[in-house]
């Protein structure tokens, strides 16, 4: 009798361990991530020139290889100072826009128009300041040499947009 | 050598010698000779491109070689032309010169292509090919600045920015662009969202904030 019940007892356990009969669903897969072809990449920044030191207190440092950029802006701006205000490494992708919003006052958007004959990138670009394009242009930009905006007045200085092909 | 009339009163044309019947007849026979046409036209597009690309005063090149060759050419025409006018000889002779119409030719091409590639920027820097402000105010001029190993794109007659505005800076690290909706969302150092650049139905951008970031 007691070998019997614990028969039923072991047949239980089992039927309850049985798992139900709907089929467990498979195992999710992570969807594809399609990077999009790019034909470089550019980092932009907003500069502030200015002869008053720290006027804005801005902490932004350009990456190291472009560690003389103040320097560099001093040879064409006659401003003491240099602040980066805000600043933005973006992918140029190659069929569609791209934006290079350092800040919301002033932005580009460049479309790539492929490589360039002798290395670079032919690019289409729209600066913008707000709702308004201020100028458009065709421009081969090649690394190590970047493309200065001298933008509009600002306080006792000068905003400038720098756009580099890294 | 006789120079042929054509080319002295093509000379006299283009300098500006002529008088109101000269200059009438002339023309006329522009219009009637699509070659002669042609050489003018030649003629004053290069001293456009030579006014344009060249100072007003430049060395010539051997200038000393070059007086002497032309000085004996000048007395070879006199001796043997035995001229005895007593016209003031100008700079301008050297015009009537046999066959110095093709020789100028080539002179100058030679001249405008090389101050061309002098005023080229390095290979390796950036070019600006073309410029367009839609606003009339606004002046776009450019240039390469050897000193700063940059290319300059100047933008004057701007209006300036009210001195109270805020202007905010972002760090953007990367982008992830969605082209199902046309917006891309812009991430800051720490992979959180600082923007969306979206497009309204005019096609301009708008730019949307996001409340943590700093603007």
């Amino acid at each position: 009798m007691k070998s019997l019940l614990s028969i039923a007892l072991f047949s239980m356990t089992l039927i309850a361990s049985v798992p139900a009969q709907t089929p467990a669903p498979p195992p999710t897969q992570p969807l594809p991530v399609v990077k999009p072809a790019t034909d470089g990449k550019v980092w932009g920044a907003l500069v502030f020139a200015t002869n008053e030191e720290t006027s804005t207190h801005s902490t932004e440092k350009p990456p190291a290889n472009l560690a003389d950029l103040p320097k560099r802006l001093g040879k064409v701006f006659a401003y003491k100072h240099y602040e980066i205000l805000g600043q933005h490494l973006q992918d140029v992708f190659r069929e569609y826009e791209s934006w290079v919003v350092p800040s919301k006052d002033l932005f580009l958007k460049v479309d790539s128009k492929g490589p360039a004959e002798g290395g670079g990138v032919n690019l289409h670009l729209q600066f913008w300041r707000d709702q308004q394009v201020l100028v458009k242009t065709d421009a081969v930009l090649r690394s190590g040499s970047p493309l200065f905006i001298g933008g509009p007045k600002w306080r006792d200085g000068q905003l400038i947009f720098v756009l580099v092909l890294q | 050598m006789k120079t042929p009339p054509e080319d002295h009163d093509l000379i006299r044309w283009l300098d500006g010698e002529m008088n109101a019947a000269e200059r009438e007849r002339f023309t006329s026979r522009l219009d009637a000779d699509p070659a002669l046409k042609a050489e003018a036209d030649l003629m004053q597009r290069l001293s456009t491109d030579l006014r344009a690309n060249l100072p007003a005063e430049m060395p010539v090149p051997f200038g000393d070689f070059f007086n002497s060759q032309i000085q004996v050419r000048i007395a070879q025409e006199e001796l043997s032309e035995n001229a005895g006018s007593t016209k003031q000889a100008s700079w301008l002779d050297w015009f009537r010169l046999p066959g110095f119409a093709t020789i100028s030719t080539v002179v100058a091409a030679v001249i405008v292509a090389g101050v061309m590639i002098l005023q080229q920027p390095p290979t390796a820097a950036s070019v600006v090919l073309s410029t367009y402000a839609p606003s009339q105010g606004v002046q776009v001029s450019s240039y390469h600045s050897t000193d700063a190993h940059a290319t300059v794109l100047m933008l004057t007659g701007l209006e300036d920015v009210p001195a109270d505005r805020k202007i905010v800076g972002y760090h953007i690290e990367r982008s992830e662009t969605d082209q199902a909706v046309a917006a891309t969302t812009l991430y800051g150092e720490r992979g959180e969202v600082v923007l969306v650049v979206a497009k309204d139905a005019r096609n301009q951008p708008r730019l949307l904030a996001a409340a943590n970031s700093r603007g």
